[in-house]
């Protein structure tokens, strides 16, 4: 299952991707789709069983995102 | 989904290039279809915060774009009142970013604008706009740099900056005394498209910018990030489109629409060294800002007030350029000028330092 993940300020998203480094899940950076949002920032894009219970925090946790037959499916939104 | 998201990209890049170039035959300065930099500080000339005779028009594009934004992000529901996000180190980098854009004569559209006319001398404004771009992602936004996260705001905060575009295009089409605009052949100011005509084609751009989020920065930014060349296509395009534009008009017309050359550009100057300097601070300032001015105006209009404040830094910074002597004019940097750069790429650099290095982390 693909997550995707946006951060009100693109720090959130190096630490994001510094976690998901840590945590072993394949993830990637990249400008948030437009489909998500009118915003130009960034995001983090991984890999993660159906199931995958998001416990990630921060204050700059704005939404996440599942994406399921080619929509995004909000989980979580700040 | 991601074909035709460039495709939509491209296609309004396509007819923002042409809107450019056909602004000019209707009227506007030449290679000056479009100037976020220099239409703001024509309104704020014409609001009397600067008194330079030759630069005071109420431009109804900057209006459209806004009010552009501002339709399209309530017709799709992304119209979001939120800010908060250090609003007065924005007005100061959006001030020097304006000090910046004044000593190139324009913002990076623009550049692009200028290019497409064969101004080669915004080849070298380029060479620094993206010198500096890669300054600010490699050297601050990637290790670190952050205006903290912005907050939803109270509706009416959001709606402020659209309302204001109204109340400037009642004074302008009102005219009342106080209002100032350049007479006819005093300069740029008084180069200028209908009415009607600039208002539709700013409606148009903000429009397309919103639904596409066009950003000159971000476009960069995003190349040297994720090597994703989406935003810049948008860019390119609107290059192309106005080149092609640009030569087709001077084919069938009496008038010079593309002129190949560094001497002899309509509002330039040939000092490359401050060219380059000039846009190398905008696109620093810019990169830190998160956003290009075109991109400020869309967002202001989306509700972000952030933005709204940077929009204002802009437009006290056009005052202050023509109020100390600090813009260029075809003659070239002034002195004056010339100070006003170095101490914005050292005020935005001290802001990047301090926001990336100088904070405890969260």
């Amino acid at each position: 299952m693909i997550y995707v993940v946006t951060f009100f300020a693109h720090i959130g998203t190096i630490r994001f991707k510094r976690y998901c480094d840590k945590e072993k899940l394949k993830a990637k950076m990249m400008p948030v789709p437009r489909a998500l949002s009118s915003s130009c920032g960034t995001c983090v894009q991984f890999e993660a069983d159906d199931d995958y219970e998001f416990s990630y925090e921060s204050e700059e946790l704005e939404e996440v995102v599942k994406l399921i037959d080619g929509e995004y499916v909000s989980i979580y939104k700040a | 989904m991601k074909k035709n998201e460039k495709l939509v990209i491209i296609i309004a890049g396509i007819i923002i290039g042409i809107i450019a170039s056909v602004l000019v035959v209707f009227g506007n300065p030449a290679n000056m279809g479009f100037c976020i930099a220099c239409f703001l500080r024509d309104i704020a000339g014409a609001l009397g915060l600067h008194r330079a005779a030759p630069v005071q028009y109420i431009r109804p594009e900057i209006i459209g774009i806004i009010l552009g934004s501002f339709g399209a992000a309530f017709a799709t529901k992304e119209f979001k009142a939120q800010g908060g996000s250090a609003p007065l180190t924005r007005f100061v980098i959006a001030f020097f970013v304006m000090i910046g854009c004044l000593m190139f004569l324009g913002c990076p559209f623009r550049m692009i604008i200028r290019l497409a006319g064969g101004d080669l001398n915004a080849l070298i404004g380029l060479v620094g706009f993206v010198l500096g771009i890669g300054v600010g992602t490699f050297v601050f936004l990637n290790k670190g740099y952050s205006l903290k996260r912005t907050y939803a705001q109270p509706m009416l905060d959001g709606i402020i900056m659209p309302v204001i575009q109204v109340i400037v295009f009642a004074l302008l089409v009102a005219a009342p005394a106080f209002i100032f605009f350049s007479e006819a052949g005093a300069g740029p100011g008084a180069k200028h498209a209908a009415i009607a005509i600039s208002l539709v084609a700013g409606l148009v751009v903000g429009v397309l910018a919103q639904r596409t989020r066009l950003c000159m920065v971000g476009g960069f930014r995003d190349l040297f990030l994720f090597k994703q060349t989406k935003l810049l296509l948008g860019f390119f395009a609107i290059f192309v489109s106005a080149l092609v534009t640009n030569v087709i008009l001077t084919v069938v017309t009496d008038a010079t629409y593309f002129n190949f050359a560094f001497a002899g550009q309509p509002v330039a100057h040939t000092d490359g060294v401050w060219n380059f300097l000039g846009m190398f601070l905008v696109g620093f300032g810019c990169i830190l800002l998160g956003g290009c001015p075109l991109r400020q105006l869309v967002l202001s209009g989306e509700g972000n007030t952030d933005s709204a404040i940077t929009v204002l830094g802009l437009i006290v910074g056009a005052a202050f350029c023509h109020n100390f002597g600090l813009a260029s004019s075809a003659d070239g940097p002034t002195l004056n000028g010339k100070i006003a750069v170095i101490i914005g790429i050292v005020v935005v650099a001290i802001i990047g330092v301090v926001n990336t290095y100088c904070k405890k982390e969260a």
